[in-house]
């Protein structure tokens, strides 16, 4: 029972003291100048962060897929595999059918945000236990990475 | 018995006070920067013998960086990582030391831009380009016929060229395998006039003027009306070689040489000047490769003062002149007789009009040599012992820096009046003003750095800590408000407010735009190959595994490189890697960025290599083993990360 | 004599013979650097303290080396402090009080004697310069104080009796006002 409360101690501890946003973060803004995303009060499950709609084509845009396989190399790769097997990160199999892409592109590019905020990408770290880091990836990139991702689940 | 008793007393009553130790009223609120709030000025100071520069808070006095300029530091890898070693070559080969005295920063127009930070290697001549965003060291070129480079880096108003004076006279041309008594046919001083490209930075050597044998010690550009002049400070005017201490010292006057570098770039555009031959290394860090590459250059022009008129002209100046400081205004210039009594000042005005004249007392060694009271504005009377710097406010006071009395003095530079003067702790060399050497003083504060500290921290044994003394120069009265041990031993320093530097800092470099030949960007390019008996690891890091992190196949007698790619691309993210048994330091890689140890493994066996930087929650995870095999061995070459092979029972 | 004033003068006489064997005078001299403090101790034969450091930094400005060889008067200083003991003994042996006074007046002698001799040597160690040495500062001498403190460029030095010199005052105060008391307050 005693470890039980002490983790349960912990966590509410944890929970109340979440941090507070750096006041100073306007005197120093984010090279990128993105301004401070607010949440998608509409529709929770769109996510936190910039993208409020994606427009997605089909059939799927083969230069998207072929840059977001590289750059799914370059900066994804060591932490997610693309079938169903968690090694940091979850595998990408089916991912584009369990989220939304605009959920997709927010983690991808707002992931501080999110992993603050977004209950779903909470949910994730602690099934991980590592934050996942912001790999600086711009909007156009995530974008051609979701692309990718549709065509790894099968889109065509 | 009540005489001995009275005369005890009046003999202990005449023991001089001790100085008021403590900093006194506000001095804690005035320099306490509360945790998370950043300090208002960045101070780049110079590591002095351990070759460095080091980036401090102001007014907290804090250390945040230092940044390795001209000797290895292993706590980063620089001069040891294959990436950074051709940083410190030179034409006598890599060296991993240098003593670097002074810092100067870029301006435009006489002011801070924040762009970049020279510094000089003093023993080996060199000089130093630190860029701003990177706080890294990105370039270094070497000086030819120069020997000891103390005065320098100094910089004209738009950081046109970057100057350096040698301390030592030395042998130049062809033959330097003369007497040293033939100083006076044979030596010569000279200075580097380094060009540097406005939007590149590139350093380049454009001219270098050959003056007759004395020692220059200090200079500062003119700004404003003075800009296209330069002044230099030289002692040993007596031209001796042996004993300086006595023999350097006997004349009541050495020189201010004043230099009209814009006439000299016109003899250039004639065509005038001597192309010599000269031995010197050029090193250039490319920021998108992570790259060194060292170059050794064969010529440089030569400008002769005495058949090229009107370029050079000394002025006569008390007892071996130190520093020489031109005010903000760009009319003063203010010499520094380390062993005079007094201060004068010299007037740009009175300078040109002397010249204009032909107001000399006579030549020294082929140059005309300016009278003294032609030049002279006036002298600070009294104003302490041993005078060394003197920097500027932006009210038009001067701050200068008395080794022997140990103290600073605060006087007018227009009425030449002493105001105010304040005991340092102890025998203050250098001085600091934010903006102090330029057209633009930002004020505020002085700080001292100072050469003996003694009793005012712990003591750590024969060797103790040295310090910078933090002043607020505010007010009438100058006030003492922090004592901050510095590392090395700190000589010039400059001061800059944040907002000009820290805008601009780099976070990550961008892997895209990673242009090393071993750089893996992406798990997929991990890799390791053998090219005869060079094995090259092209391995990548990330929170929390090294890829590939089991590696067979290496033998006995072959070298070994890692490359290590660090794919994170977030702030505040660097990686590590060490090596067992490796004959090297650490390497320190930044996101985005790829470098390179190497290791010559000497024994087989199997060697752990871990993440030297604490990265994560599973930092350490963070490891990986190399199997190396005997000379010869036929154990094929393999490496994986994540794979679990059934159990070998093999070999032992 | 009284007897006590027989017993007193007689252990003051002998007390002499300690100053051999503590210092004499000392000086001490504060700078910026040095608030601690520089110290010299002048000894019946030998000078001791900072000597290494105080030499050094004098080099500067010319001054001579201090080295127990500047020095001849610490061969015969010893005899003449035994001669004063064994002079100071008569009057309380023979108890008389006219050998007292003279004795008296001999250490009075001696004692200005020392100071003369002390004033003589700072005068040349603090004007005779090395003319070569590095800082010359026109006008100044670097003359060390004979009693009290002086300001010297940097230096605040300050000169006075150690423990031998304060026996030195002891014995001619006690001696002094012994004497008086004898004289002016005892009929004989």
């Amino acid at each position: 029972m005693r470890p039980a409360i002490f983790l349960l101690g912990v966590f509410l501890a944890a929970g109340s003291c979440s941090p507070d946003k750096p006041s100073n973060t306007e005197e120093y803004p984010d090279a990128s100048g993105k301004s401070a995303p607010e949440a998608n009060l509409s529709d929770p499950t769109k996510g936190i962060g910039e993208v409020k709609e994606v427009k997605l084509h089909s059939p799927l845009e083969q230069d998207r897929i072929k840059r977001g396989l590289s750059i799914y190399e370059m900066k994804c790769q060591p932490c997610h595999k693309l079938d169903e097997t968690r090694v940091v990160g979850p595998g990408w199999k089916g991912v584009t059918q369990r989220r939304r892409p605009e959920w997709i592109m927010n983690m991808v590019t707002n992931v501080d945000v999110m992993l603050e905020k977004d209950t779903e990408a909470q949910k994730l770290l602690e099934l991980c236990l590592t934050r996942m880091p912001n790999q600086n990836v711009s909007l156009g990139d995530a974008r051609d990475v979701l692309e990718f991702m549709r065509s790894n689940d099968g889109e065509k | 018995m009540l005489i001995p008793c009275a005369l005890w007393l009046a003999v202990a009553g005449c023991k001089p006070q001790t100085p008021a130790q403590v900093a006194t009223g506000d001095a804690a609120a005035k320099v306490y920067v509360a945790p998370g709030k950043y300090d208002e000025f960045y101070n780049f100071v110079s590591g002095g013998f351990n070759g460095q520069m080091t980036v401090y808070g102001i007014p907290s006095g804090r250390l945040f960086k230092t940044i390795p300029v001209f000797s290895t530091f292993p706590e980063n890898g620089y001069g040891y990582s294959e990436e950074s070693k051709p940083m410190l070559n030179t034409s006598h080969g890599f060296i991993p030391w240098d003593d670097l005295h002074h810092p100067a920063l870029s301006t435009t127009n006489g002011e801070h831009d924040g762009r970049w930070a020279f510094g000089n290697a003093n023993n080996t001549p060199r000089v130093a380009r630190i860029d701003l965003k990177t706080f890294t060291t990105a370039e270094i070129i070497e000086l030819p016929n120069s020997g000891g480079n103390h005065s320098s880096p100094f910089i004209t108003e738009n950081t046109e060229y970057v100057v350096a004076g040698t301390r030592f006279s030395v042998p130049v041309g062809d033959n330097a395998d003369v007497p040293i008594s033939s100083y006076k046919k044979n030596f010569r001083g000279t200075i580097s006039f380094i060009k540097v490209d406005p939007s590149s930075g590139r350093l380049s050597i454009n001219f270098q003027l050959v003056t007759p044998a004395v020692d220059f010690d200090l200079a500062r550009a003119g700004k404003g009306p003075s800009h296209g002049w330069f002044f230099f400070s030289c002692y040993n005017t007596e031209r001796a070689y042996t004993l300086l201490e006595v023999n350097a010292t006997q004349k009541d006057k050495d020189f201010i040489m004043a230099v009209n570098w814009k006439k000299a770039e016109e003899y250039i555009a004639q065509g005038q000047g001597k192309k010599v031959k000269a031995r010197y290394a050029h090193n250039v860090m490319d920021e998108k490769t992570h790259m060194a590459t060292s170059e050794i250059l064969n010529e440089v022009l030569e400008l002769d003062p005495v058949q090229l008129k009107d370029v050079v002209y000394f002025i006569p100046c008390p007892k071996s002149p130190h520093g020489c400081d031109t005010d903000p205004t760009g009319e003063y210039i203010v010499a520094s007789g380390k062993l005079a009594a007094l201060i004068p000042v010299f007037s740009f005005t009175k300078i040109q009009q002397a010249i204009a004249a032909k107001d000399f007392e006579g030549d020294f060694a082929g140059i005309p040599v300016i009278k003294y009271e032609s030049a002279l504005y006036g002298e600070v009377k009294k104003p302490g012992l041993g005078p060394l710097h003197t920097e500027f406010d932006d009210k038009g006071n001067a701050y200068t820096s008395f080794f022997v009395s140990s103290e600073i003095v605060k006087w007018n530079v227009k009425s030449l009046e002493v105001l105010d003067r304040v005991p340092t702790y102890y025998s203050i060399g250098h001085l600091c003003v934010p903006g102090g050497p330029t057209r633009k003083p930002h004020g505020k504060y002085v700080i001292a750095y100072n050469k003996i500290t003694k009793d005012r921290y712990l003591p750590t044994g024969p060797e103790l800590t040295q310090s910078a003394q933090l002043y607020s120069i505010d007010g009438d009265k100058m006030q003492l408000l922090l004592d901050f041990p510095t590392v090395g031993e700190p000589h010039y320093a400059e001061a800059i407010p944040a907002s000009l530097v820290m805008p601009n800092s780099t976070k990550i470099y961008r892997i895209e735009e990673n242009q090393h030949p071993y750089a893996a960007k992406g798990e997929k390019e991990a890799k390791v190959e053998r090219k005869g008996n060079e094995i090259h690891i092209y391995m990548t890091a990330i929170r929390s595994h090294l890829t590939p992190d089991n590696i067979e196949g290496v033998r006995v007698g072959d070298d070994v490189y890692f490359h290590v790619t660090n794919l994170e691309q977030d702030w505040d993210v660097p990686h590590g890697l060490a090596v067992k048994g490796a004959a090297n330091a650490e390497i320190l890689i930044m996101p985005g960025e790829t470098q390179t140890l190497k290791w010559k493994p000497l024994t087989s066996g199997v060697f752990p290599f871990y993440c030297t930087d604490f990265c994560s929650a599973l930092h350490q995870e963070m490891q990986g083993y190399i199997r190396v095999s005997p000379a010869g061995s036929n154990v094929p070459l393999k490496f994986s990360t994540g794979k679990v092979e059934p159990e070998t029972t093999t070999g032992k | 004599m009284h007897k006590n004033s027989r017993i007193i003068l007689a252990i003051s006489a002998l007390a002499l013979v300690v100053t051999i064997f503590v210092p004499l005078w000392r000086i001490l001299m504060w700078a910026p650097q040095y608030p601690e403090s520089l110290s010299l101790q002048i000894w019946i034969d030998n000078i001791t303290g900072d000597l290494r450091t105080i030499n050094a930094l004098n080099h500067y400005i010319g001054m001579k080396q201090i080295q127990v060889s500047m020095f001849p008067e610490f061969a015969f200083l010893k005899y003449l402090v035994l001669i004063l003991t064994v002079v100071g003994l008569a009057g309380p042996v023979f108890n008389s009080r006219r050998m007292v006074l003279g004795w008296m007046l001999l250490l009075v002698l001696a004692g200005a004697g020392a100071l003369v001799d002390f004033y003589r040597w700072g005068y040349d160690y603090g004007h005779n310069l090395d003319p070569s040495a590095p800082i010359k500062v026109p006008g100044m001498a670097y003359q060390p104080p004979i009693l009290g403190t002086k300001q010297l460029l940097n230096f605040t030095a300050f000169s006075g009796p150690d423990v031998g010199g304060w026996i030195f005052v002891a014995v001619g105060a006690i001696t002094a006002i012994l004497l008086v008391w004898e004289f002016r307050f005892r009929k004989i």
